[in-house]
């Protein structure tokens, strides 16, 4: 379980997030929306522990990443928005260096690494430098290096910005997996017929205050998650 | 011109951000007043030594030597440096689709890149050149010609070295572009070609004398060495104006011609540096397992070695220091005899006898100047949120920096003492407090280093050539090294003169040295974390 309480972030005089608090369950696909520069990015670089914030906590499986981050990140992956992984590496070799940090052991290591490499047809492409990928391919390379330590929580910032449509698939075929083992998938996106159609439950933000957060159905009810966040956001 | 001068501005205000800090509290000082107190402090050292120099050459009235010989170190410095420095400010910028996707000649594109690397050279220049040239008119009293002179010459200095390695650099980019791991071949041909220019440098007397005995004049044999200093002592001793405007003409015609030369090859070889030479298609990938501090280690030293300025800049210092022993040990006579100088007071029986000091000595040179951790944080650049999001404590992250700095210089550093202690055969006790020395010295640097990155990180910068050569962390880490190599020799001057026994001398030495490093590993370990986590990507 995430526990996101009164979460407040500040760049200088800026409020990036303002006393934001929600609840992320186990077996729960969430999704995070809101406008560019809205704080989608600030908040899950704070839950996986990349930005400090100012005031609150945030409890991953009731510990707290403020004074536990290395025991909440390994509950952890993260696939940021724009991965800017290492360049000069092979991307065989970034994947074992996460999966080395993380403590894999060989044998899971193996097993996954070789499905989801299969899974997003970059079997043969695992030896090159990752500097010679597209970003779709490093947003594979970033997903696979993700999932190969078997995470009870990912975390995804823009997931499918770069992903062909069968990668799009596989990512969604994966999060229902993982639910399906009682995990969690936290994401950030824009494509809001995705996250209608995948996730039970949604949060809005909107210059760093959360407007809305509950139920999928609940909050769009007879409308779609489109309008509903437009009504919002013209509010 | 309107859009140009823009684009002059846009490329400037990023690239010019050269003590740009991301740490949370960003002071004035620290932002605008460090910068330019260190040039002050850098400026003042060159000061005393122009004018020690010239209190050498005043009496016999040959003050503009002063000049010339400043103006061709900072000349010769300049190409070395950019040599290196070239390949990757010109080729493969991150902000390459940017720029060639906007409606602009593609010959600006190049224009601006190479105008970046001219202002950078411009302002290292100038710390040099600046206070020789206050020297000679303090001492010469010249009227208003000569301040309009060398107001023009500092402009036009930095023209033909930064041509010179621009083309060098170039030509190593085009060859090492045709290989698949074309970052290691660069780095290869880069150090090859230095010490090339060094041995050079190092066998030229015939050359210098051949052109001494057909120079007429001192001044026509400084113009036959270098043009651009010959002239401009011609022009402050005897104002033409004239040869004024043709000294002005010819560097930037050179300017002109080389632009559009490169030009004509500039764009294919950057669009085949960018192209990546793929493997064939190959599904036999190894899966390893590491420990996390293994797994680091080589995360860092891959990190390394694909870039070819890091590489040179620390590598450069690690082989001059190996060739450095061997030319001790084969060539001891010729060596001693630098220091046994009538203006010197070291006599050749206390450099024999205090070989083993002096030999640490030169360690701490070598370990001061190569600072490979004062890089290694910003290095990360925006790939540093990686290593934030992963499940490892902070101070593993930085003890792995400074452990993999210490894997590459160690080797280095014990290949040139194993060389020495064969040569001149020291006892065991020297040989043991050497090589104590030998780890602690470089241990000191890279920590110094690493902290002084995690207090000046640059995490935005568009190529390695900024992180390595051109930021505030590097700048800093270089004078402390040099303020630290002044205090270590001053004091074991001093030591030797006082007659203190070789193994005394070291062992205070060393006592002093490992009571710095463990304030400095106590400091590390009560600010790193903290630091680390306060850098923002």
């Amino acid at each position: 379980m995430i526990e996101i309480k009164n979460v407040t972030k500040k760049y200088g005089n800026n409020v990036a997030l303002k006393d934001v608090s929600f609840n992320v369950n186990d077996g729960e696909i969430f999704a995070f929306i809101g406008h560019n520069g809205a704080g989608k990015t600030t908040l899950i670089k704070a839950i996986v522990g990349i930005h400090k914030f100012d005031e609150g906590d945030i409890l991953i499986n009731g510990k707290s990443i403020k004074s536990e981050p290395v025991e909440c990140k390994k509950e952890m992956a993260f696939v940021p928005d724009n991965p800017e992984l290492y360049e000069q590496m092979k991307a065989i070799d970034f994947i074992n260096f996460i999966c080395d940090i993380y403590e894999v052991p060989q044998d899971v290591r193996e097993k996954n690494i070789k499905k989801y490499a299969k899974m997003f047809e970059i079997e043969d492409k695992l030896n090159d430098t990752i500097e010679s990928f597209s970003h779709g391919m490093k947003q594979k390379i970033a997903l696979i290096s993700a999932l190969a330590h078997d995470p009870k929580i990912l975390i995804m910032d823009e997931p499918f910005v770069g992903l062909d449509p069968k990668a799009v698939f596989d990512v969604k075929e994966i999060m229902n997996e993982m639910i399906k083992e009682g995990k969690i998938i936290f994401f950030s996106t824009h494509i809001l017929d995705v996250a209608e159609k995948l996730c039970s439950r949604v949060a809005i933000i909107k210059r760093g205050e959360l407007v809305k957060v509950g139920n999928m159905q609940e909050i769009k009810g007879d409308k779609s998650l489109e309008k509903v966040f437009l009504e919002l956001e013209g509010e | 011109m309107k859009r140009f001068f823009s684009l002059i501005k846009a490329s400037m205000t990023e690239g010019m951000n050269l003590f740009k800090i991301s740490t949370k509290k960003n002071s004035k000082f620290t932002k605008i007043g460090l910068p330019i107190f260190l040039s002050l402090v850098l400026m003042g050292i060159m000061y005393l030594y122009a004018d020690a120099m010239m209190e050498q050459f005043a009496p016999v009235n040959m003050h503009f030597v002063v000049l010339t010989l400043f103006i061709i170190l900072t000349s010769v410095m300049t190409v070395i440096e950019g040599i290196y420095k070239s390949g990757s400010l010109l080729f493969n910028c991150k902000d390459d689709n940017l720029l060639l996707s906007l409606p602009i000649k593609r010959s600006t594109v190049l224009f601006i890149r190479v105008f970046k690397f001219y202002v950078f050279e411009l302002i290292y220049n100038s710390v040099f050149l600046l206070p020789s040239m206050i020297v000679y008119a303090e001492y010469v009293k010249p009227g208003i010609v000569y301040y309009i002179v060398s107001i023009v010459g500092l402009i036009i200095f930095p023209i033909i070295p930064i041509l010179i390695s621009c083309i060098i650099g170039t030509i190593i980019t085009f060859f090492a572009s045709k290989f698949k791991g074309k970052n290691f071949v660069q780095t290869v041909i880069t150090v090859i070609l230095l010490l090339g220019v060094m041995f050079f440098s190092y066998n030229s007397d015939n050359l210098l004398a051949n052109l001494a005995k057909n120079a007429s004049s001192i001044n026509d044999f400084i113009t036959k060495l270098y043009y651009p200093a010959g002239a401009y002592i011609e022009l402050i001793t005897k104002f033409n104006a004239i040869k004024f405007i043709e000294f002005i003409g010819i560097n930037l015609g050179l300017f002109i011609i080389t632009i559009f030369i490169i030009g004509r090859v500039y764009f294919n070889i950057n669009s085949s540096v960018k192209s990546i030479k793929r493997s064939k298609s190959n599904k036999n990938y190894k899966i390893k397992t590491l420990t996390p501090m293994r797994a680091l280690i080589k995360k860092e030293f891959n990190r390394f070695i694909n870039s070819p300025v890091f590489v040179t800049n620390a590598g450069f210092g690690l082989v001059l220091f190996i060739i450095g022993c061997i030319l001790i040990s084969i060539k001891f006579n010729n060596i001693s005899d630098m220091f046994t100088q009538k203006n010197i007071n070291i006599s050749l029986e206390m450099i024999t006898s205090h070989l083993p000091t002096l030999f640490m000595g030169f360690i701490c040179f070598t370990s001061f100047m190569t600072s490979i951790t004062s890089s290694m944080i910003s290095i990360e650049g925006k790939s540093f949120s990686i290593l934030k999001s992963l499940p490892i404590k902070p101070c593993k992250i930085i003890k792995a920096k400074v452990l993999t700095a210490l894997l590459i210089m160690l080797p280095c550093i014990l290949i040139g003492d194993m060389v020495v202690f064969i040569t001149f055969k020291f006892d065991l006790l020297s040989i043991v407090l050497i090589l104590v020395a030998s780890v602690l010295l470089p241990l000191i640097a890279e920590t110094i280093g690493i902290i002084i990155n995690l207090k000046y990180p640059r995490m935005d910068a568009k190529n390695d050539t900024e992180v390595v050569k051109q930021s505030m962390s590097s700048t800093i880490s270089v004078f402390i090294g040099m303020v630290m190599i002044g205090i270590t020799i001053f004091l074991l001057y001093k030591a030797l003169e006082a007659g203190i026994s070789n193994i005394a001398i070291m062992l205070i030495f060393i006592g002093i040295y490992a009571v710095i490093y463990f304030g400095l590993e106590v400091f590390l370990h009560k600010t790193g974390d903290k630091s680390f986590e306060n850098i923002i990507v």
